[in-house]
């Protein structure tokens, strides 16, 4: 399968090993990740905080890249990029006027073809929980971990059309599949606070607090993202606020890599904050 | 306590009808593709909203306040500059009232206007991610954070993370570059009374 891939600019720097986890997974399970050509940032959150057309033009320049490659379906592993260029597709589809404007800003036709899916959509709705657990040669036994979807993965649901945003299961299904258990908790689509990490710390400590201690008070061993911003919000400020436990934060695709045989150290699993290694040794599974 | 004499709470302050116009609803209908009017009054944007308890209007104020015309009061309130965009509102909605569009309308106005941000730090920090989209095409977070550090004079803000970032190759000191910039940053539409591309 052809897809093309938009990375975001977090992926090639903080989250380096959100990039590669994505990359080795997608290689075993026969995806063929085609990286967007000479892409640009999407400008979340600044970009649609203060100018919409901007925000909607720099995702449509990515999908337009896409479609010049020929390639019909996009992921992104970041649900900030993920949300934008689905925003920015729905946009383009609908509002003749900015579509309009777009295209005469960027000198393209405007890209409606291609359709926008989150990795975890794409394995879990287009390859199959059968096929991934075909792949397991390393069950994830005896892990309880809590799923975290966080906002843009599945809302607005007139946008993302994924899963439920009230009550998600895609993640938890996943994980099942790799031979984890999930814990059942009400923070599991609650906000981390977003961009303001650096801007305004003060809420991501208050949001991501939350979500951390809920998880905490579930039974959670660590929680799983599959998004760069809230695994940095929940994993690089736990000191900060002041928690008297610690939770690694581990990417999905970290997971299904270990699942997959993969070594901890070929999926950058070192890399995280919290270290997850004493977890994942105890359970004997790096 | 009486009414008379119990601190003033703002979200129960009288609104002042004779300072409001009525037609910011049919603004907002055209330039985000909301019909306000829609509203069931039912509250469930607040019930959800992940920031509430730190906004000054909730969302299910600020479509009331839509709906009388209280721009002044809506260009000028904090809840424009700490909505974490996390959607639950519109999500929740029945009528499928996009708040998150609305309330990045309203802030871009504010910003046109010369409205100063409730929060400089937020303002300032979606700025300079722009500025270098608007010079590279892409972002790099080492010099973000730095250069918000500096420019917010928050010198060591965020530097106890950063001998660990360093260690954990998490901090790319190459920046990337876009190759097709003259594209990008057409998308920089320049301010009113301003030539060429700016924001």
């Amino acid at each position: 399968m052809n897809v093309a891939y938009f990375p975001g600019c977090s992926l090639h720097s903080m989250s380096r090993e959100y990039d590669v986890s994505t990359r080795l997974v997608c290689q075993h399970l026969d995806i063929n990740l085609r990286e967007i050509e000479d892409w640009n940032c999407c400008g979340a959150t600044a970009a649609h905080s203060v100018n919409h057309t901007l925000a909607v033009g720099l995702s449509a320049r990515n999908l337009s890249i896409a479609e010049e490659m020929n390639l019909d379906k996009v992921t992104a592993v970041c649900a900030g990029c993920f949300s934008r260029l689905k925003a920015a597709s729905h946009e383009l589809r609908n509002n003749p006027h900015i579509k309009a404007e777009v295209e005469q800003m960027l000198k393209v036709t405007a890209p409606v073809k291609p359709e926008v899916e989150h990795l975890l959509q794409l394995l879990v709705e287009e390859i199959g929980l059968e096929a991934i657990r075909e792949k397991v040669v390393k069950p994830l036994k005896g892990l309880r971990l809590a799923a975290y979807y966080g906002c843009l993965l599945t809302r607005p649901r007139q946008i993302a059309q994924f899963d439920d945003p009230e009550q998600p299961v895609s993640l938890d299904n996943l994980l099942k599949t790799l031979g984890a258990e999930t814990v059942t908790w009400g923070h599991k689509a609650e906000c981390c606070g977003g961009g303001y990490a650096a801007s305004d710390t003060d809420i991501v400590l208050d949001l991501g607090g939350q979500v951390l201690k809920s998880a905490r008070q579930a039974g959670a061993e660590a929680i799983v993202v599959a998004c760069p911003m809230c695994q940095g919000n929940l994993d690089m400020r736990q000191k900060a606020m002041e928690l008297d436990f610690r939770l690694p934060i581990i990417y999905f695709t970290q997971l299904i890599g270990l699942a997959f045989g993969y070594k901890s150290g070929q999926l950058g699993i070192n890399k995280l904050f919290n270290s997850p290694m004493p977890l994942l040794k105890s359970k004997g599974l790096a | 306590m009486n009414a008379t004499t119990s601190p003033v709470n703002q979200y129960f302050k009288a609104l002042q009808l004779d300072e409001t116009d009525s037609s910011l609803s049919q603004e907002i209908l055209e330039n985000c593709g909301v019909d306000i009017e829609r509203c069931l009054e039912c509250g469930k944007c607040s019930g959800g909203c992940s920031n509430t308890h730190i906004f000054d209007f909730t969302p299910r104020k600020i479509v009331q306040m839509i709906k009388i015309g209280d721009e002044k009061r809506l260009l000028h309130m904090d809840s424009l500059w700490c909505c974490v965009a996390c959607h639950l509102c519109v999500d929740r909605c029945p009528s499928g009232i996009d708040i998150p569009r609305i309330m990045d309308y309203l802030r871009e106005k504010a910003i046109t206007k010369g409205i100063p941000a409730t929060r400089p730090t937020v303002e300032l920090f979606h700025n300079l991610m722009l500025d270098q989209v608007h010079k590279k095409g892409r972002v790099s977070e080492l010099y973000l954070i730095l250069n918000y550090n500096l420019k917010s004079r928050q010198y060591l803000k965020n530097a106890e993370l950063g001998p660990q970032m360093f260690f954990k190759g998490k901090l790319n000191p190459i920046p990337a570059r876009v190759k097709k910039m003259d594209q990008v940053r057409r998308l920089f539409r320049p301010k009113p009374g301003q030539k060429g591309e700016a924001r």
